[in-house]
């Protein structure tokens, strides 16, 4: 397991290295500066810019001056707000968009796990039907469209929940909940499917000829069998959260990562692209490994080492 | 059946923690006695007055800082300076006497903390994207491009409290520069203390202004100001607190107004227009007009002024502003916005008022007479009965598109007219535009400095802001002499702005298309809150009235 998890974690690095270059050299194929006057600027003034920030070398000099900071931990500094480092910008308006995102996961994933089985159980009358009709309402049905819908009527109208911010905790609910619905919809169909392929299956059959309750068949052989396609896409879908919360933090502007990440796009902000870039993709490949090793602890039958008979 | 029982007792659980939590977050809400609570479109980028280049850092700035001078209302009033100063008879030397006064750690506010800061920001060191507002204070240039050293910079402490700069030109609106936060003064041992650190958080920083910035780290969404008992003017600070909160989006701006958690928010689009004329609804012209450019090098039947008029004539700007933008923009009859400059001898005749008209024949909405207009500059040009395919460049963003579809649908009723709608990013937009990449271009400028020659020295003929290529050499002279010969002399200079101004009106050299507006709603207990015409509010002069 622990030689595993080593081999994994030499590929991340190694992705982590393409990842980087790739972008960079994307990066500097966008149009304008990271000037937030650049149409004030004339060429003579443009030109000291770029000697100060060395932006005037060629790019692949750029490239190894970038590589040899980020070596030694450093990710530069952002040139949207003057002289802050981008690892503290990363930091500070990380936590928020993970407290977020990932409240909306555990409550996403547990409820849609637990609305699948309930469907799955109760497969073809109303409450499978009411479950789908759920899940399909979730699916199609935008977080941000919920959000304004949560925020105007618990919020503004019931005062249940702050209306925006990030003063308290509570202020950190309603967002959630928003964002919860894509990933609670989603297991949730996952679930049913593959629940009800379980209970169809022999060794259900042969709990029950043992006596087995419904009950214990399900918690002792179904969901655990089920589980396992279930986390598959828990991955995705946590990196779909931390990347596509951008509007949902507008909403109830919480001072999240979401937004910065397009910003930086959009004014050129070069060491903020490169710094979130490096920093989703490794979120990215961290939660992958996390699925990976989960298989295994759920099913003892997936091997994460080749050393016994299995490839 | 067990299993189902035990989900409904869970949701329960799960429920009731939601309402449990709830509680908490509720209020009758009522608005702080003392404290003026404020939308803020972005966050601070920075409280470095010489490395910042936004609206928001140098509210801020203009918050907590105070510099030789400060607007109230329209007129500039002084601050660190005793007297707002006249220069010497050339125009070339400006000489401030100071007041004794504070910063908030206890030193002295002093001549060299001036000039300490303004070197700083031409220092190339620094990397100022605004150093190129210190040109024409002596060596100012040559310095922001490493021609001479730092120390060479035209400001000199004559003694503690006595600061004089040397231009190298006249600069006739250099006071109402001064009023910007560019020129803030910075004490000299907090920046060495912190380095690159400096203005980053609020922990850095060390103010003289109306009030000091607390929990500020930096890329906060939120962050609070508090009075500086310190201020020289504190007495006639009367608000003890000012709260922001970053809100990007107009319907929970919107949300939180009505449930009394802010005083005054900015909104935009449906929620605009939906609000417009409610109680607390206003706008605020902003120092920013939005215009046509015409590419006289690539459609030469632009040179004809016919047909540029035609174009103008043929635009219903009230219908632009209200059912279209609906962000409290106005129709804009001049490329010089309103509200901004006044002539010097009487602060009540506003320079659009005066060249208004010149700048109101070509910008009334005329179907008839622009079809008129466009015929006869055809003949003109040879070009007859010719049809005309046109792409008209501008943003990609929601409110540009729309804005851009209207400007088809009027534009295209010139007969023989067709135009072809090209939406980029900004970005791209800038580069097509220097390049030359376009028919027709909706542009915007934004003030540097509350002068109408901010605006009418894009338009000469070697101006690098000028793409379209129109040219006019009487305007370039008046323009010039406005500058030159005229620099020293207020009203002459006055008068060369306005017949420049005329000029380009007669012209349409550009198509004004509308005076960028910000739709508010303010809180009626709150008082004064007024933009000035360097684009920052007062916030010395801001009162509550509580009920």
């Amino acid at each position: 397991m622990l030689k595993y998890i080593l081999k994994r974690l030499g590929y991340m690095i190694l992705t982590l290295f393409i990842v980087a270059s790739i972008t960079f050299f994307m990066m500097k194929l966008m149009p304008g500066t990271p000037f937030s006057n650049q149409d004030k600027l004339s060429a003579a003034q443009l030109k000291i810019m770029n000697e100060q920030y060395g932006l005037n070398k060629p790019i692949w000099q750029q490239y190894l001056i970038y590589l040899g900071n980020l070596l030694h931990g450093d990710f530069g500094t952002s040139f949207q707000f003057s002289n802050q480092p981008v690892l503290s910008l990363i930091t500070s308006r990380l936590k928020p968009s993970l407290l977020i995102g990932s409240q909306a996961m555990i409550i996403g994933s547990l409820l849609g796990i637990l609305l699948g089985a309930v469907a799955a159980i109760n497969k073809n009358n109303w409450i499978d039907s009411l479950a789908t009709f759920v899940s399909i309402v979730g699916i199609s049905v935008p977080s941000f469209v919920l959000g304004v819908l949560l925020q105007f009527f618990i919020a503004f109208k019931w005062h249940m929940f702050p209306i925006a911010g990030f003063d308290n905790w509570q202020a950190s609910v309603l967002p959630s909940l928003a964002l919860a619905v894509s990933p609670l919809a989603q297991t949730a169909r996952f679930m049913r499917t593959e629940m009800v392929d379980v209970l169809n299956s022999d060794y259900i059959e042969l709990s029950k000829a043992k006596g087995n309750t419904r009950w214990q068949t399900v918690v002792k052989h179904t969901l655990r069998n089920s589980l396992i396609p279930v986390i598959t896409i828990l991955g995705p879908l946590t990196a779909n959260i931390l990347t596509g919360s951008l509007v949902v933090e507008n909403i109830f502007s919480i001072p999240g990562i979401g937004e910065q990440f397009v910003k930086s796009i959009m004014t050129n902000d070069y060491p903020t692209i490169m710094g979130l870039t490096i920093f989703y993709a490794l979120m990215f490949m961290v939660m992958l490994l996390i699925t990976d090793i989960l298989y295994s602890l759920i099913d003892p039958r997936i091997r994460l080492t080749n050393d016994k008979e299995e490839n | 059946m067990k299993f189902n029982k035990l989900l409904a007792v869970g949701a329960t659980i799960l429920f009731s923690a939601g309402a449990l939590a709830g509680c908490g977050g509720s209020s009758s809400a009522k608005a702080p006695a003392d404290t003026v609570r404020v939308m803020s479109k972005d966050v601070i980028a920075t409280m470095d007055t010489s490395t910042n280049t936004d609206t928001i850092g140098s509210q801020a700035a203009s918050n907590t800082m105070e510099g030789l001078y400060r607007y109230e209302g329209k007129d500039i009033k002084p601050g660190i300076a005793t007297k707002v100063v006249k220069p010497s008879a050339d125009g070339l030397t400006y000489t401030f006497p100071l007041r004794k006064t504070s910063w908030s750690n206890g030193d002295p506010v002093t001549a060299n903390d001036f000039v300490y800061a303004w070197r700083r920001t031409v220092d190339p060191k620094t990397k100022s994207q605004y150093a190129y507002i210190y040109e024409g204070i002596a060596n100012a240039k040559e310095i922001s491009e490493g021609k001479k050293p730092v120390d060479s910079l035209g400001v000199k402490a004559i003694d503690k409290h006595t600061l004089q700069v040397t231009l190298d030109q006249p600069i006739p609106y250099f006071n109402e520069l001064l009023t910007s936060s560019f020129y803030f003064p910075q004490n000299q041992k907090t920046v060495d203390k912190w380095g690159k650190k400096y203005g980053t958080n609020s922990k850095t920083l060390v103010f003289n202004g109306p009030y000091k910035l607390i929990n500020w780290n930096g890329p906060d969404n939120t962050w609070t100001e508090v009075k500086n008992d310190k201020y020289w003017n504190a007495k006639n600070v009367k608000v003890k607190k000012l709260q922001y909160q970053v809100v990007k989006d107009p319907s929970t701006a919107l949300n939180l107004y009505q449930s009394n958690k802010l005083d005054d928010i900015v909104i935009s689009g449906d929620t605009a227009k939906q609000m417009r004329g409610s109680k607390g609804f206003n706008s605020r012209q902003m120092n920013s007009t939005f215009y046509i450019e015409m590419n006289q090098k690539k459609q030469p039947v632009f040179k004809n002024e016919k047909i540029r008029q035609a174009i103008a004539l043929s635009i219903d700007r009230p219908q632009l502003t209200k059912q279209i933008l609906g962000d409290g923009s106005t129709p804009a009859n001049s490329v010089t916005p309103k509200d901004m400059s006044f002539d010097p001898s009487n602060k009540s005749k506003d320079f659009v008022d005066e060249t208004s008209a010149s700048g109101n024949k070509y910008t009334k909405y005329d179907p008839k007479k622009a079809k008129k207009l466009w015929k006869q500059g055809l003949a003109e040009t040879g070009n007859n009965g010719k049809k005309f395919n046109f792409v008209l460049l501008s943003d990609d963003t929601d409110a540009a598109k729309k804005q851009s579809e209207f400007l088809q649908n009027q534009l295209e009723k010139l007969p023989g007219m067709k135009v072809t709608l090209s939406n980029v990013p900004f970005k791209t937009r800038l580069s097509r535009s220097t390049s030359g990449d376009f028919d027709m271009v909706v542009t915007a400028w934004n003030a540097d400095f509350p002068d109408p020659i901010n605006f009418l020295t894009l338009l000469t003929s070697n101006a690098s802001y000028n793409r379209g290529g129109w040219s006019n050499s009487q305007f370039d002279s008046l323009v010039d002499k406005s500058m030159g010969a005229d620099a020293n002399n207020p009203q002459a200079r006055w008068q060369d702005m306005k017949d420049a101004q005329n000029i380009l009106n007669d012209q349409q050299g550009v198509v004004p298309l509308y005076q960028l507006g910000e739709a508010h709603m303010t809180q009626t207990r709150v008082k004064n809150l007024e933009i000035s015409p360097n684009g920052s509010y007062n916030m010395v002069s801001l009162r509550i009235h509580n009920k």
